[in-house]
């Protein structure tokens, strides 16, 4: 009984996901959960039914409801996201981790179809749940509470994490405030980078990278004193970097929303040339899968900070 | 259709593995054995099987819990044992080395980047500690 009318609210309150064409080269789609909107427990189910059995042991896991949900929510929203590109569903689509434990998709063979090169990467906060996606080149994104406030005082947390001409840069920053959100962007900056690379913490730690703006006019690297303008290109700098990754890596920040930063980090593409090419196109949606999707790429929710067209 | 009951609405579902099955999925294998000081002074050669009873000092278990429910807000009726990893509380990378930060400054220890990342449970990180404390005691 339970499960037939199970099975016919589903039909009921059946939309379909929206396909979306993939992103061309340029271009990073964005796609994020709010999940205190989402409080419909027959829709909650709905996602539960979409993982798959080792998907949901990792769900029960978590400690407590809320954590539970918020896992729930970033399964339900890469395989759903990753579904609009393609014919698969949502439910059907297989996950796989690189050799250094970065989840990837793994297409399931099927001559009648070439799966897309898709690349995606998710990130969370307590109240945001984010996933970019890329086509045909690897994608890190991170995202964090702008006002998140740290236990440990800035400058140390500099000091003992990050490389030494980023804590010269946040140490420049006489006012607190704009101390703690420049840390968080370039926290976010950095994780966006490592996520990308797609090798572990460990094979990058953060003291072995610096993250820089370099002033697009002049072509000279500099402490900036502003962050927040679009003169200047995010840039990365590896200690070792013999299969320079870091040189064709291509950053955007943005504030998201009244609370977040977000960060992503692809390739570059290193196939049209031009200042202009060096900015990322980002399309943006809020969703609540099967029920509702908003673009909100060209509203005041996105505040491009820099490496945006 | 078990899972369908599963899926009932509050997530109370009897899917919920018990915290000793999280244990031996989340035991890492880099490490079985562990030397360590026994009680009288003795070198002794413990493995993974008696981690639990053989390691730590209650006292340094206790500490960490503290330390990781301070950093994360844990609720105070939210359950912290050993075993339990970081990620399932909720840490993200920042908390885990705000966390580590923590640890270093309660027990005047200095962790390596490598170690750092390879703590992910309570019981880890103080197994960690006691380790780094007994090689600071010795220098």
């Amino acid at each position: 009984m339970q499960m037939h009318c199970f099975g016919r609210k589903l039909c009921c309150s059946s939309y379909p996901l929206v396909p979306v064409s993939l992103p061309s080269r340029r271009e990073t789609h964005f796609w994020y959960i709010v999940p205190d909107e989402i409080k419909d427990e027959s829709l909650l189910n709905r996602y539960l039914g979409l993982l798959s059995s080792g998907e949901k042991e990792s769900v029960f896991r978590m400690n407590g409801d809320k954590l539970r949900k918020r896992a729930l929510l970033a399964r339900a929203l890469v395989r759903t996201t990753l579904a609009r590109y393609t014919q698969v569903s949502p439910r059907s689509l297989k996950f796989k981790k690189n050799l250094f434990g970065k989840p990837e998709v793994e297409w399931q063979p099927d001559e009648k179809w070439d799966p897309p090169s898709l690349h995606f990467n998710i990130s969370h906060t307590s109240s945001l749940i984010a996933c970019g996606v890329a086509a045909d080149m690897p994608i890190g994104i991170d995202v964090e509470e702008k006002h998140r406030k740290t236990r440990n005082n800035i400058s140390a947390l500099a000091r003992r994490y990050f490389s030494t001409h980023e804590v010269e840069y946040l140490d420049n920053i006489p006012d607190s405030e704009m101390q703690q959100q420049e840390f968080i962007k370039l926290w976010t900056l950095k994780e966006a980078y490592v996520k990308a690379l797609g090798r572990g913490f460990s094979a990058s730690p953060f003291n072995t990278f610096t993250i820089r703006f370099k002033d697009i006019c002049q072509s000279s690297l500099q402490v900036s004193k502003n962050f927040s303008s679009e003169a200047y290109e995010i840039v990365v700098e590896a200690l070792n970097d013999s299969e320079h990754l870091a040189t064709n890596c291509q950053f955007a920040i943005f504030e998201l929303g009244n609370l977040h930063f977000a960060a992503i980090c692809t390739q570059k593409d290193n196939i049209t040339q031009g200042e202009e090419e060096n900015m990322l196109k980002l399309k943006a949606w809020k969703t609540i899968p099967f029920v509702e999707d908003e673009c909100v790429s060209e509203t005041d929710t996105i505040i491009p900070i820099s490496g945006l067209a | 259709m078990a899972s369908l009951n599963a899926t009932s609405i509050t997530f109370e579902s009897s899917l919920k593995p018990s915290i000793g099955s999280t244990q031996v999925t989340g035991r890492s294998s880099r490490s079985l054995i562990s030397f360590g000081l026994s009680s009288n002074g003795f070198p002794t050669l413990r493995s993974s099987r008696f981690r639990v009873s053989c390691s730590a000092t209650p006292q340094t278990v206790e500490k960490v819990c503290e330390i990781v429910r301070k950093q994360l807000a844990l609720p105070a009726e939210t359950e912290l044992t050993p075993e339990s990893k970081f990620t399932a509380l909720g840490a993200d990378s920042l908390d885990t080395v705000e966390i580590v930060m923590g640890l270093e400054e309660e027990f005047g220890i200095s962790v390596e980047e490598e170690s750092s990342v390879t703590i992910t449970t309570v019981q880890e990180a103080a197994d960690m500690i006691e380790k780094l404390v007994q090689q600071k005691d010795k220098a």
